[in-house]
């Protein structure tokens, strides 16, 4: 029914779709993320390592977001590239307790950025620095120096800490996000 | 009207299927749309779908492409559209196979498979089952273990089925989930208690016992379903097979049991297992049988078309064991059985009441003749030919065991004779009339007048050809030969060419040997030689003058007994005489004699024997010395002594179980004897070199010369030959000879064959080789033994009286005389009589030279055993003296 979807999105009762992906070392909270921004009665509670991808569906105030929660296991990262040409923005979701592992998501966030599929597009980052209810955890900006994000210009960023158990700092992302994607929307009808 | 009737044309050529002429690659290309965000549903459903269907043409997908696609594909589990999901599923499960990296669907596919709707979970099970490697497994075993005893039926089949598929790999895992398995055996869903069942059986196959317990445990408890009673009969009746059991197993019970099932597909599949069994008896059988019977009037289509193939197994089953028992050549054995094969007459299936009849028949006694006989008459028109024969066969062999019953049984063939059939089953019927004519003498007179009625509808030449040649031969010794000429002449007037000429044939016998026919039989041949065929003209002027003569020898010679040579012989004398063209007159003794193939004729025709070796043997017979005769001409020394006369069959001169293992051929020749002598060196660490037997000649004899055989490796059989010159007193003709092997040995590598250098000579001795007279004489049929005793007349006749004491019956007697004369027993008197004590003994043949030599033996048995009447008569008086001397 493309006639009554056009007709629905003129009307602004239908919000617009973008593809997110969700990407990260594993066990830093890809999914309990997603799962956060689920409706109550979709809401899973029993988290398990996710093997491959889900595709789950949130909404934010003005947005339908179809999150592509990728596994971040070792052997499972190479087959994130074959997501990055149809996805609109990237949230890179970062456990900032585990400090050892920093450098392996230093690491996998440059060969994202050296993508050819991803390399020249100004597509928006968005980074949680998840697990900030941790007693070990570092801040947001000590993070985005371990990240070495300073050197990042050629695409919009934004790093928030998060707490997914609660979902704390989450909304304040996603409204980035959200802002973000609509002046990309906005510069692609013109 | 024009487009109308394109479109149909286009329609008829296969445009009907949207699918055709699909392009590999621009299906690939097409489902890049997948990427497209957002979904679109519809178009991806349909992109999707020919990449199923060009998958499942068998089209083969490159690794890349289709991992390429098959990451398009995922992107589609964004679409919550049911019909699009299914399809990405049956995707999954299609690129399994052949994509990289399918194990990245595994955590959607869970997700699916724990979500709340039912549609997707079965479906992902499966799909997620097949891009499952083994050491994934333990992290989805939770789930399966859930979805095993789950509610919802279609999801716990699934899971069961893909558990199944899965056991293949690996068994341990599954192995563990066999609580779940049972709990969902108890399900009330029956495909869910079927593949429960199945799967059970899966993981404790290599386990018989368990196997076993399995089977008795569901057998006694009753199942809901009846796939899972099919499933439980197919594994009971494997594990009869496997145990080889009979019907004395348990097992067997619980199926027989299932054929009262309410369930039609349970009894089919019962009736079904019966029928397969190896060690079923027609006993087990019937129950199955009769209820596929029952099928077979059910309304339902498959049920009926189940039960007729079914039946037909169960047909061809009993039809082997049938014929098994026919050919069983013990009837006590399967006398055993004829209680079974009586419930079997009057089976409907038309083969197996034959077969068992015929059965019964063979084995039976005499009074049961009549009434099997009218019971398989009632159905002789509705079986085929093949079993008609089969019927026939048993008849013959009734004819002999039982000659008083030859008027039931002559009557019933004659019966068969005038019915519709093909030439086989006519041959078959004619050749059992004619033995049992030549058997039994009582049933001569009615056997020639059915034969005769028969040649009057006959359209098979070779038949009629054969008949009239008996006529000709049986037909003028009848106390009435005249009325046979009218059917005879008939088949002048009507028949073919082939025909006239073997009636013309018969006419002459009849005026040859009677007197008072002679000349009606000239008459009509003499109107013979206006018949419009070359052959038939000759004979008919041939035989005119001959009769004319009114010469009772020339008669003999000319008709009544025909040309004894071997043909191939002939053939090859006439070869050589033309080509060295000489003032001589061709001499037809220089022709080797026909051997007689008539002695090995009748020991085939012993009821119960295997029919199939007979063509082989009559070649081998037929053409033996031909074949001799070609071996020897390779050798230079021996290709100038004449014609062969005659060739020994093989004597063994070792044991064989020796280190050398020889056999001795005699071949006889005008004035020479040539031992053939065929040796095997069973030794491998020996080889053999220079062999000759060198033999010590009997007084008279004189030996020509040796030829060696140059070299005798392990088991590869080599000849020598000795010439031995026979003695110039021609009465002087049998002797013995003692043997010896000798050789020169070297030992050789039984690994290689490597011979060692040097050799050192060695003998070996062999048992001694005699020359009877048979060797002298070849053995000739005189189909009319009293015209060629006249023949030859009494010129060289000698008759001497000898009392054989040794011998206590005339049959005994018999066959000695015959082994130690060599000659050709005429006109079945080598058979005597049940009862008699007296008989003659009629022997014709051939002595070396050529000269006829003809034996009557008078035979009578009294209390000191068997006295003879020897008289000979021959063309050369030599020859009457040594065969009479050849018995005493």
């Amino acid at each position: 029914m493309p006639f009554f979807d056009a007709l629905a999105r003129w009307l602004g009762m239908k919000k617009k779709e973008v593809n997110v992906m969700v990407v990260g070392l594993d066990n830093s909270g890809k999914t309990t993320i997603i799962n956060h921004f689920k409706s109550p009665e979709t809401k899973n509670h029993d988290i398990v390592p996710t093997v491959g991808f889900n595709v789950e569906k949130f909404k934010s105030k003005s947005l339908a977001f179809t999150a592509f929660d990728m596994s971040g296991q070792g052997r499972y990262r190479n087959l994130w590239e074959q997501y990055y040409k149809e996805c609109d923005g990237i949230i890179f979701v970062i456990d900032s307790s585990d400090k050892l592992r920093m450098v392996v998501a230093k690491e996998e966030l440059n060969l994202l950025l050296e993508n050819p599929e991803l390399k020249n597009r100004s597509i928006p980052i968005l980074f949680y620095a998840n697990k900030m209810d941790a007693r070990d955890a570092v801040s947001s900006v000590k993070c985005s120096h371990l990240l070495e994000l300073q050197s990042l210009s050629n695409k919009p960023w934004f790093i928030c800490a998060s707490n997914a158990l609660t979902g704390e700092g989450l909304h304040e992302g996603v409204d980035w996000l959200t802002d973000q994607l609509k002046i990309v929307l906005q510069k692609k009808k013109k | 009207m024009l487009s109308l009737k394109r479109d149909k044309k286009e329609e008829e050529d296969g445009g009907g299927n949207p699918f055709n002429n699909l392009e590999k690659s621009t299906v690939l290309q097409e489902a890049r749309t997948f990427n497209e965000t957002p979904i679109n549903p519809r178009k991806c459903g349909n992109i999707l779908t020919k990449v199923l269907y060009i998958i499942n043409q068998g089209e083969s997908i490159g690794q890349t492409e289709a991992t390429e696609a098959f990451f398009a594909m995922t992107k589609l589990f964004q679409s919550k559209d049911p019909i699009l999901r299914r399809l990405v599923y049956l995707g999954i499960k299609e690129m399994s196979k052949i994509a990289q990296d399918v194990i990245i669907v595994t955590s959607s596919l869970m997700k699916d498979m724990t979500g709340k709707e039912d549609q997707f979970r079965g479906p992902a099970i499966r799909a997620l089952c097949s891009v499952t490697d083994h050491s994934m497994l333990q992290s989805i075993e939770r789930y399966m273990k859930q979805a095993i005893v789950d509610k919802v039926p279609a999801v716990s089949s699934a899971a069961l089925v893909s558990a199944l598929h899965l056991g293949k790999g690996s068994q341990e895992v599954i192995k563990r989930w066999v609580n779940e398995a049972q709990e969902a055996v108890n399900s009330d869903n029956v495909m869910v208690q079927f593949h429960a069942l199945g799967l059970l059986y899966h993981i404790r196959k290599t386990d018989k016992l368990a196997v076993n317990k399995l089977v008795s445990k569901f057998s006694k408890q009753s199942l809901k379903s009846p796939y899972a009673y099919c499933l439980l009969i197919r594994i009971a009746a494997k594990l009869i097979e496997e145990e080889d059991a009979g019907s004395e197993s348990p097992m067997f019970d619980f199926i027989e049991s299932c054929l009262r099932h309410k369930s039609e597909m349970v009894i089919y599949e019962a009736a079904h297992a019966i029928v397969q069994l190896k060690n079923t008896t027609a006993k087990d059988l019937a129950p199955a049988v009769s209820v596929l019977q029952l099928f077979c009037s059910s309304p339902k289509p498959t049920l009926r078309f189940a039960a007729v193939r079914t039946l037909n197994k169960a047909y061809e089953l009993m039809l082997n064991v049938l014929k098994l028992l026919v050919a069983i050549k013990h009837p006590a054995a399967v006398t055993a059985c004829n209680l079974d094969l009586e419930n079997l007459i009057t089976d409907v299936n038309r083969s197996i009441a034959t077969l068992a009849i015929t059965t019964l028949l063979k084995t039976g006694n005499e009074s049961s003749v009549d009434r099997l006989m009218k019971q398989i008459s009632t159905f002789m028109s509705e079986i085929s030919d093949e079993f008609k024969i089969v019927v026939v066969q048993a008849i013959r062999s009734l004819c002999s065991k039982f000659p008083r019953k030859h008027n039931v049984l002559m009557t019933f063939l004659a019966q068969m004779l005038r019915d519709e059939g093909g030439f086989d089953y006519k041959k078959e019927i004619v050749d059992c009339i004619i033995t049992t004519i030549e058997d039994n003498v009582e049933a001569k007179e009615a056997g020639l007048a059915h034969l005769c009625e028969f040649i009057e509808d006959c359209e098979h030449t070779v038949l009629a050809t054969k008949i009239l040649h008996l006529l000709g031969r049986e037909g003028p010794r009848t106390p009435s030969p005249s009325k046979y000429i009218r059917f005879i002449y008939n088949r002048v007037i009507l028949e073919n060419a082939a025909v006239r000429a073997a009636a013309v044939s018969a006419i002459a016998k009849f005026g040859a040997h009677c007197d008072d026919l002679l000349n009606s039989c000239v008459v009509l041949l003499e109107r013979c030689q206006l018949d419009t065929d070359d052959e038939v003209r000759d004979r008919a002027t041939f035989y005119v003058n001959v009769l004319k003569q009114k010469q009772k020898a020339l008669s003999s010679a000319y008709i009544l007994n025909g040309l004894q040579v071997s043909v191939v012989g002939l053939e090859r004398a006439l070869h050589q005489y033309t080509l060295e063209p000489s003032e001589a007159p061709f001499d037809l003794k220089s022709v080797p004699l026909a051997t007689q193939p008539i002695a090995e004729q009748k020991v085939r025709d012993v009821p119960g024997e295997v029919p199939s070796s007979k063509p082989t043997q009559d070649k081998v017979a037929a053409s033996r010395q031909d074949v001799y005769q070609e071996q020897l001409a390779q050798v230079p020394e021996l290709a100038n002594l004449g014609a062969l006369f005659k060739s020994s069959s093989p004597v063994e001169v070792t044991e064989s179980e020796t280190e050398y293992y020889v056999q001795c051929i005699k071949h006889t020749f005008n004035n020479y004897i040539v031992f053939q002598f065929d040796c095997t060196n069973t030794l491998n660490d020996q080889q053999l070199e220079r062999v000759t037997v060198e033999m010590e000649p009997a007084e008279g004899f004189e030996v020509i010369k040796y030829i060696p055989c140059p070299l005798l490796t392990y088991n590869k059989p080599g000849t020598t030959y000795t010439l031995v010159r026979l003695p110039s007193e021609p009465t002087q003709v049998t002797g013995t000879f003692a043997c010896v092997l000798k050789f020169l040995v070297k030992d050789c590598d039984p690994q290689t064959g490597e011979p060692d250098e040097d050799g050192y000579d060695d003998e070996y001795v062999l048992e001694d080789v005699e020359v009877s007279v048979a060797d002298h004489v070849q053995k000739v049929m005189k189909p009319n033994f009293a015209a060629s005793w006249e023949e030859v007349g009494p010129e060289n006749e000698l008759e001497d009286t000898y009392a054989l004491s040794n011998m206590s019956t005339l049959e005994e007697a018999i066959t000695n005389i015959i082994q130690y004369i060599g000659l050709q027993p005429c006109e079945r008197s080598d058979k005597v009589p049940e009862g008699k004590s007296a008989h003659t003994l009629y022997l014709a043949g051939v002595f070396r030279g050529g000269h006829d030599a003809l034996v009557r033996a008078k035979l009578a048995l009294d209390t000191s055993g068997v006295t003879m009447q020897l008289t000979v008569r021959s063309t050369d008086p030599h020859v009457s003296e040594v065969l009479a001397t050849a018995v005493a």
